[in-house]
């Protein structure tokens, strides 16, 4: 194959920071997150060997604030990013939940999958979810945080729902990284991992499961100016 | 009375005015409201252990026994058999232990602890009734992590049975660990008690439903020697001090803990009380909560998290400042996305 080797750009220098940033605060975010509730003790974690700070609520505190400052200048520079730039790529579209079924039934039965553009229809959802649940935390964090302030009394109610809706949003955002990493078990989707890594993944991988997204890149490649601004620095097409 | 407004309260206030400021922008603004520990509505108490003398005469002192009559209603009822907090093997329980009346119980809110005191050449019987101090920023109602604490107009800070999962949390970042806790009662109880949760944790209310009917609250009724007094917070705190200036003594509770809504008056330094009661405890091999020492100036952990609360705040601002000139650079082509 001529083109064999070829890779293509897929996720931007900006798309790593914000995953990657997201992916450290969250993870900060769940260890403190969990360290609030009287957990760590109660289940012995505090007696292995170094997680013995687990145990203290003021310590994991801190470190959650220090957590929720990274997630919060993440979520807000990738929502202004993408606004600016104009780039919805990822939002889902109509159709999405039935084209997900056809695409898992073609990985179980090993049959054609549907054409897909940038992202795949489920990709679509669980961006949804997962930022749907990001951004539950994010307005319910915030409402806790303004509630510790010394001499800051807020309504028991805005407090409570506050606190309810955080703590149900954990739960559903820990089932969506389950199910995000669950995705990497089907041998398909594990192409898709250097992307997030190096920028780069295989042509020859986007030619067969991206190719409304290939011909798009190929259409801008020949008429040489971009039909869309957003399209030229985020796709690019270069030799290994 | 003068004001003396120190660093820190200035502090305090600066940063509370900014987390309202937030709020007005956010819509919540009509809701929220900074603390107003002067307003009438506030209720502190005094206890002046000058005057209390621990009841000598009465088999258990009369606040104490007060207290119970009052609270009777709302004692925990739990479901036996109870069991462990799994994996762990113990579980908490008290309601065998309901006359026990010598230290803080779910079923005993408050108790007069008694200690020796050498001062001034002498030695002191100090008698030093003990209960929730109804802090101005509670830890335990901030801190818990279901919010099922909630501080009310009058100070009260009050636990909902009905909420609580017995977690204990609250007594853990409370500087004196009151909150005591009852096993096979409340949600978790309904939910999973095999695997999660604790009980229902119990504490003095300020007799809630008493100051809602506008009385006093029974301890207060209940002294002989008129040694607890409850009134709007703004004339207590003035009375403590002129209490104190009057004895020659010293004021506990007016800034513990960041302040809170309980003065205690003792001819005796605080410090040497403190020492006596954690040496007893000592003696008496009594490591468990329930019967708090004093210690003084002891500080909130919340007052601590300013800094902390202003980078969370500045976070949003600063991604979208960064966000937007990185997308203005890489759409004017100035730089390369990749």
């Amino acid at each position: 194959m001529s083109n064999k080797g070829e890779k293509i750009l897929r996720q931007s220098r900006s798309n790593r920071f914000v995953h990657w940033g997201a992916a450290v605060s969250i993870f900060l975010l769940i260890i403190t997150g969990l360290g609030q509730l009287p957990l760590y003790k109660r289940y012995n974690v505090t007696n292995i060997p170094g997680a013995e700070w687990l145990g203290s609520f003021f310590t994991t505190l801190d470190l959650h604030y220090i957590g929720a400052a990274g997630l919060l200048f993440v979520v807000f520079y990738h929502l202004v990013y993408h606004l600016v730039r104009k780039e919805f790529d990822i939002m889902p579209r109509k159709g999405d939940m039935k084209e997900s079924y056809f695409i898992i039934k073609a990985m179980l039965t090993k049959g054609k999958e549907p054409d897909s553009d940038k992202y795949l229809a489920e990709q679509r959802i669980a961006y949804l979810f997962i930022g749907v649940n990001v951004l539950l935390l994010v307005f319910s964090g915030l409402i806790k945080v303004i509630k510790n302030v010394p001499d800051v009394v807020l309504p028991s109610g805005v407090v409570f729902w506050a606190t309810q809706i955080h703590n149900l949003a954990t739960v559903l955002l820990i089932f969506g990284l389950v199910g995000h990493f669950a995705a990497f078990l089907i041998k398909e989707n594990r192409k898709l991992i250097p992307g997030m890594f190096t920028g780069y993944v295989d042509k020859e991988y986007v030619k067969h499961r991206h190719s409304l997204w290939y011909a798009r890149i190929k259409e801008e490649k020949e008429t040489s100016k971009p039909a869309k601004i957003n399209l030229s620095h985020s796709q690019k097409v270069v030799g290994h | 009375m003068s004001e003396n407004i120190s660093r820190r309260t200035f502090f305090k206030r600066s940063t509370a005015a900014g987390a309202l400021g937030v709020l007005m922008a956010t819509g919540l603004g009509k809701t929220a409201k900074a603390q107003d520990t002067n307003s009438t509505k506030n209720i502190g108490s005094v206890i002046d252990l000058t005057k209390c003398d621990g009841c000598q005469n009465e088999p258990i002192p009369l606040c104490v026994s007060a207290c119970e009559t009052d609270s009777k209603s709302h004692f925990p009822e739990p479901q036996k058999p109870l069991k462990p907090y799994w994996p762990q093997k113990f579980f908490e329980d008290w309601s065998e232990k309901r006359n026990i009346k010598n230290r803080l119980t779910p079923y005993n809110w408050t108790f007069v602890d008694k200690v020796t005191v050498e001062h001034n050449g002498q030695r002191e019987e100090i008698s030093v009734p003990r209960r929730c101090m109804h802090c101005d920023n509670p830890t335990c109602q901030k801190l818990c992590p279901f919010s099922a604490i909630d501080k009310k107009p009058s100070g009260a800070v009050s636990i909902d049975p009905d909420v609580c999962f017995g977690g204990a949390k609250c007594r853990d970042v409370c500087p004196w660990q009151i909150p005591q806790r009852q096993a096979g009662v409340g949600l978790y109880m309904k939910l999973a008690p095999d695997l999660a949760g604790g009980g229902v944790m119990f504490k003095c209310d300020m007799c809630s439903d008493l100051l809602a009917a506008g009385k006093q609250p029974a301890c207060q009724t209940a002294c002989p020697k008129g040694a607890i007094k409850f009134g709007p917070k703004v004339e207590i705190k003035k009375y403590a001090y002129e209490r104190a200036k009057e004895v020659n003594g010293y004021v506990y509770g007016d800034k513990e803990n960041g302040g809170t809504s309980t003065f205690y008056i003792s001819k005796v330094p605080f410090e040497k009380i403190h020492q006596a009661i954690i040496n007893d405890k000592k003696a008496n091999k009594d490591d468990k909560p329930g019967r708090p020492g004093m210690p003084v100036g002891v500080e909130n952990y919340l007052d601590s998290t300013n800094g902390l609360f202003l980078s969370a705040l500045i976070a949003p601002i600063a991604g979208a400042a960064a966000a937007g000139f990185t997308a203005y650079r890489t759409l004017k082509g100035e730089k390369k996305d990749e």
